[in-house]
């Protein structure tokens, strides 16, 4: 362990990255997945050709893919927009956290669409009717019924979509992220150790893959005693 | 900024030759990951903790990990040890295709093994219970029951795998290898057209996960017969 | 399994059974001689499906004895599959193999336990088939047919085994009333011609006409054993009177 020694606050800082991109991407996913769905279950047609296309593209490219194009796109398109305005620029650097982050969560936003919808269909239609018989406002029934069970459809599936986000994060060091791939890239440069190295990254995944499994777990214990009955 | 077609022709042509080493990497890995997957979930049911325990740890890390970081693992830090270099495995090892394969078996084998085991458990429990009532042993529900019904239930998460596991040989590109991506990230480097190129390429793969799906479809189709009430 | 007619083919003595602490079978003594027919009735929870899956093992008792056609049955039994051969089981929820073809249904554990041929399987496959009258069925597969015809495959596929008993858990509990008699008709062909079952059920008319004996199970206990038309118009204990008249009042 001793080829560590002085790498440790590099990687510590390297899983603050990792964090930062994790917590902002959850945010952007949520909003990419809720949009989908809304597109899938309105009754405009473009909205649902355009939800469905976006889910088609994401599932089926991968993920790496999406993050360089999306990285170097984004770089030459921003370029050229800057040089109508001063022919100077050579050369708009894009920062690849955003790059990267915006890129992992369309990707797994394409799967909470999926998710989102899921839940939103499998509410019982009968618990609808039900509240509806028992003189609930469609405001009462949408927090006190529909959600409340959404919910419940929905958090499995999303507990593996952060997984998929976290594991995603892993992807962005391929454009330059400072996270912990780059850290230990540098420190095999220096201590040529490169086994050690990507094990203590490996090891720092499986430790955000296992917080985000008890948070999940945890919320389903806690939806569970607040819901019972709803199984 | 303009979209080239130009380009495009010219370099669909050269990424397509990428086509070989894409498939061997899905085909391969799909098919010993599958062979490892049986194995971990004879081990997850055979009731035995000594098999039941090292099955989990197994499944837990390789799926809680990115398998970009695997990858990095096994091609760049194996070799820091002597054993592995001196062992009868280097000549797989120290080709980036034998440590792309490795590594895609050892991750498609931790999913994948979870898969069929939601297959297993969703046979019901009737069923076995009027085999072993017949006089079945444990042995032969297994074979003519829980197996074939569980292969069943499990195919749809299963191909999602598979096509999980084509996104995953893109990565193959990190290590030196020339798959579609690979050659595609050199003609980006050489020409600075992401948007041709990646969109195209994208597009390549987006045929190919269609193909699965319907591939996948027939199968399903095939295997269910008995599941519809007509026929 | 053919012993002398004074050796019953079913002994259960003192037996107990345990689901962790909630006890489900108490103090069970049971004794069936071959031929016999037997109907079990009782509240649900009171034990009565349990006693009968012990009998073949798919529960296994605490203590007491559970001795089937002169073999008891232990945890060092070599060769449970041998006696559970000899028991034919019909289950509630039907449990066809949904996966196989009806005439699969009931040639499989003939060919795997019964090691018989497939050709000869198949012949007695359609012989029961067309005893319980759907033999037309033979090619489709279980989902294509209804409650009814469904739980009279699952009769003809333990029939196949050739059975020296018969086990019935509630049979027709999970049937639309309109299938009912159809599944009960060939229960009752199946006592004319002397086999031996148990039955749990509640279809009270099937009790008297065919039931040597009733049994009314509650709470873990046999509470009552009589022949039917004891246990109809003289039933002794207040528990027995209290069912009956709640299941025969409708």
């Amino acid at each position: 362990m001793d080829v560590l020694t002085g790498w440790w606050d590099d990687y510590f800082w390297g899983a603050i990255v990792v964090g930062q991109v994790f917590m902002c991407s959850l945010g952007l996913m949520i909003i990419f997945g809720l949009l989908g769905a809304m597109a899938k279950l309105s009754n405009s047609r473009v909205a649902q050709k355009i939800a469905g296309a976006y889910t088609v593209i994401f599932r089926g490219t991968p993920e790496i893919l999406v993050i360089l194009l999306l990285y170097f796109g984004s770089a030459i398109t921003l370029t050229a927009i800057a040089q109508i305005f001063n022919p100077e620029i050579k050369f708009v650097d894009v920062p690849p956290f955003w790059a990267g982050t915006i890129a992992i969560s369309i990707i797994v936003g394409s799967y909470a669409t999926e998710t989102f919808r899921g839940a939103f269909l499998g509410v019982n239609p009968g618990s609808i009717e039900a509240a509806r018989a028992l003189g609930m406002s469609n405001l009462q029934t949408f927090i006190y019924v529909r959600i409340p069970e959404m919910w419940r459809l929905a958090l499995p599936p999303f507990g593996n979509h952060m997984l998929s986000l976290i594991k995603d994060t892993a992807l962005i060091s391929i454009i330059g992220l400072n996270e912990t791939m780059f850290v230990a890239k540098q420190a095999i440069t220096v201590t040529g150790k490169p086994f050690t190295m990507y094990i203590v990254v490996g090891a720092i995944y499986l430790g955000f893959s296992t917080i985000i499994t008890l948070v999940v777990m945890g919320i389903e214990k806690f939806g569970e005693r607040t819901t019972i009955g709803a199984k | 900024m303009s979209f080239d077609l130009n380009l495009i022709a010219e370099s669909l042509p050269l990424m397509l030759m990428g086509i070989g080493i894409t498939f061997k990497l899905l085909i391969v890995s799909g098919f010993l990951g599958l062979i490892l997957a049986i194995c971990l979930l004879l081990m997850r049911i055979s009731g035995r903790w000594f098999l039941n325990f090292p099955a989990q740890v197994y499944i837990y890390v390789f799926r809680g990990t990115p398998i970009l970081v695997q990858i990095f693992i096994i091609y760049y830090g194996l070799p820091q040890f002597e054993a592995v270099r001196d062992s009868i495995f280097w000549p797989i090892l120290r080709e980036p295709t034998g440590c792309a394969i490795l590594a895609l078996t050892l991750n498609t084998g931790a999913y994948v093994s979870e898969i069929l085991r939601g297959g297993v458990l969703g046979v019901s429990k009737g069923v076995l219970e009027a085999g072993s009532a017949l006089g079945m042993s444990a042995r032969q529900n297994f074979i003519y029951l829980t197996a074939p019904i569980a292969t069943r239930l499990a195919l749809p998460a299963y191909s999602n795998d598979v096509i999980s596991l084509l996104k995953s040989t893109a990565l193959a590109s990190t290590i030196t290898i020339a798959d579609m991506t690979g050659i595609a990230r050199t003609i980006v480097a050489d020409t600075y057209a992401p948007y041709e190129i990646f969109i195209s390429l994208a597009i390549v793969y987006m045929i190919f996960t269609f193909g699965i799906q319907k591939l996948f479809g027939v199968i399903e189709r095939y295997l269910g017969r008995y599941m519809e009430r007509e026929g | 399994m053919s012993t002398a007619d004074a050796q019953p083919l079913i002994q259960m003595q003192g037996v107990n059974k345990f689901f962790g602490k909630f006890q489900a079978l108490k103090n069970i003594n049971l004794e069936v001689r071959k031929g016999e027919r037997i109907v079990v009735c009782g509240p649900s929870g009171s034990g009565k499906s349990t006693m009968i899956r012990c009998i073949n093992r798919l529960e296994e008792h605490n203590d007491g004895h559970i001795v089937i056609g002169g073999k008891e049955l232990t945890d060092q039994i070599e060769d449970i599959n041998a006696v559970r051969r000899e028991v034919g089981m019909v289950f509630q929820s039907f449990n066809l193999f949904p996966h196989m073809t009806i005439v699969k249904n009931l040639m499989l554990a003939q060919q795997l336990v019964r090691k018989i041929s497939k050709t000869k399987a198949r012949e007695t496959a359609m012989h029961y088939l067309e005893r319980v009258k759907i033999p037309e069925q033979a090619n489709k597969y279980p989902i294509a047919l209804s409650g009814g015809q469904q739980q009279r495959v699952a009769i003809a596929r333990a029939l196949c085994m050739k059975p020296e008993i018969m086990l019935f858990d509630e049979p027709t509990s999970a049937l639309d009333p309109e299938m009912i008699n159809e599944v009960l008709e060939v229960m009752v062909d199946l006592a004319k011609e002397g086999m031996t079952m148990i039955c749990v059920t509640h279809e009270m008319g099937f009790a008297r006409s065919v039931a040597d004996r009733v049994i009314f199970m509650d709470k873990g206990e046999i509470v009552e054993e009589a022949p039917p038309t004891e246990f109809f118009e003289n039933p002794r204990s207040e528990r027995t009177k209290n069912f009956l008249s709640q299941i025969l009042s409708h």
